[in-house]
């Protein structure tokens, strides 16, 4: 499978008389937005607004982030199962992308499970979503929705606009075409062949009580572990429905720019021969848990492959998951490399993970979700800031009178990303 | 729970997902239903779910008198 991605960069966005891309600006005509929305009786109302980076600006409480996409080649559409019809599958043909801007959706589902995102001060060192030109949705609800209706509502408003929006740039010609192609598994070169087979085991949240992830449209939790092409995850075929610690939740942006795939189609040839993906589930009996991750082995197995990256979504019984998966494997002969943020105390010295085994002896950590940070008053918050002392990662006292926050790093969205989609590093050597 | 044992009072750890009751370090476990509702089971009939709680419960007091040497799981 071929996929071309056309990206048209986006460095400042503004209001416009019409939703345009011109010059590396998007304008953004607001009762276009908002009308593309009206239909929905489940909001109340939806605002628009703006945030730019190094603006003082907070958004809270975040609930996702999507990259705006949109097929200008190929089958279907981005979000198959959502925008794009599932007659057919995405991760062909050419996938138009805004990058430098995204889509921020912003509401009070959970309250104590979104994010906060500082466009300045020291809250945007942690999250890349200070460094995107954003659009921002504020929903409210009708008073009597179900929590769970309004989620799917949040949800799919956060495609429709970042879909919207980029089909206004079709006729922009690209700033950068990147190439994503994988030959078929069984017909591979000579060359290929001597290399190591890896794969990567995607872990999606599938906790239920709005813990979800969508593939194609359907509920994560009721899938069996499966392949997946990583241009379909380019195509939006994988959507973020979760209302999980802000700091480590996958949000579609995420997804869509998933710096693992990123990472082993870049070695792909040269160092390794990236197999492909296997996607699998995070689910809330030990049953589901044990079914899954021996089926997600057993596909590696077939696959023939000498290692595999896994990575995880949230912490916590999830972690279960990410040893099981890591224990069959090696016992399987198949190497494993794990991708996970720590909760391991203010100070970092408590138990990092719920859960351990010593075949976990390759581990990427993307940082410690529980230390503290000072967010200092903005000028102007979008969104609602009196759900941060109950955010997770907040606590009674949390936001003080001037408007400043005293919270744990997981409440920032994206701080402790567990595709490693953060902004900080260190390593030993 | 440690510091439960530690003072000589044996100790039960109800828990759904038993890898993580075992990495913790818990001697008694008795697996339950769902980390969303690990006493029971909202799907089923009351009657149905009362009986799952009850037999979770007469499990946990049968763990509680067993006379183990390591770490046990007692499952159904």
């Amino acid at each position: 499978m071929r996929l071309e991605l056309h990206k048209v960069k986006i460095n400042d966005i503004k209001w416009g008389n019409t939703t345009k891309v011109e010059d590396k600006v998007l304008y953004i005509n607001q009762e276009e937005i908002s009308s593309l929305l009206s239909k929905d009786d489940r909001f109340e109302c939806v605002e628009v607004d703006l945030a730019r980076p190094g603006e003082k600006v907070r958004i809270v409480p975040v609930k996702d982030v999507i990259e705006p996409r949109c097929k200008i080649e190929g089958e279907g559409d981005v979000f198959p199962g959502f925008i794009g019809d599932v007659e057919g599958t995405v991760g062909e043909g050419k996938t138009l992308a805004l990058t430098g801007a995204a889509v921020v959706t912003c509401g009070k589902i959970m309250g104590f499970q979104e994010g906060i995102i500082d466009m300045s001060g020291p809250g945007a060192d942690y999250t890349p979503f200070s460094k995107t030109n954003n659009v921002v949705l504020v929903f409210t609800p009708r008073a009597d929705i179900e929590r769970h209706d309004y989620e799917a509502a949040c949800r799919v408003a956060g495609l429709k606009v970042a879909h919207f929006l980029a089909t206004k740039a079709k006729d922009v010609s690209p700033d950068e075409v990147s190439l994503y192609e994988l030959e078929e598994i069984t017909k591979r070169s000579k060359e290929l062949e001597k290399l190591p087979k890896v794969a990567y085991i995607y872990m999606l949240q599938s906790q239920g009580l709005l813990h979800d992830t969508y593939v194609y449209g359907v509920d994560a939790k009721k899938i069996l572990p499966t392949l997946i092409h990583p241009n379909e995850v380019f195509d939006g075929a994988i959507v973020s429905g979760n209302c999980v610690s802000a700091c480590d939740k996958n949000s579609t942006y995420v997804h869509q720019n998933n710096p693992v795939i990123e990472a082993l189609y870049k070695r792909h040839g040269e160092e390794i021969n990236f197999i492909g993906c296997i996607i699998t589930n995070e689910n809330v009996t030990l049953e589901d848990k044990k079914r899954n991750s021996s089926y997600t082995v057993k596909l590696a197995r077939m696959l023939g492959v000498d290692g595999v990256i896994i990575t995880e979504e949230g912490f916590g019984n999830p972690d279960t998951d990410l040893i099981m998966n890591c224990k069959k494997a090696e016992l399987a002969g198949i190497k494993t490399v794990l991708i996970t943020d720590e909760y391991a105390g203010r100070d970092g010295a408590s138990q990092s993970l719920a859960d351990a085994s010593p075949e976990a002896n390759a581990v990427v950590s993307v940082g410690n979700a529980n230390p503290i940070v000072k967010l200092p008053p903005m000028e102007r918050v979008i969104g609602f800031s009196e759900y941060v002392d109950i955010i997770a990662g907040g606590f009674s006292g949390s936001l003080k009178d001037d408007g400043s926050i005293e919270v744990e790093l997981q409440a920032i969205t994206g701080a402790t990303n567990e595709l490693g989609f953060t902004c900080f590093s260190a390593e030993t050597r | 729970m440690k510091e439960l044992e530690r003072v000589g009072l044996p100790t039960v750890h109800v828990c759904t997902i038993v890898p993580i009751s075992q990495t913790v370090g818990a001697n008694r476990i008795v697996p339950s239903v769902a980390i969303p509702h690990p006493l029971g089971d909202p799907t089923k009939p009351l009657e149905e779910e009362k009986a799952i709680r009850r037999r979770l419960l007469l499990k946990a007091l049968e763990a509680l008198q067993a006379d183990i040497e390591e770490q046990t799981i007692f499952g159904n």
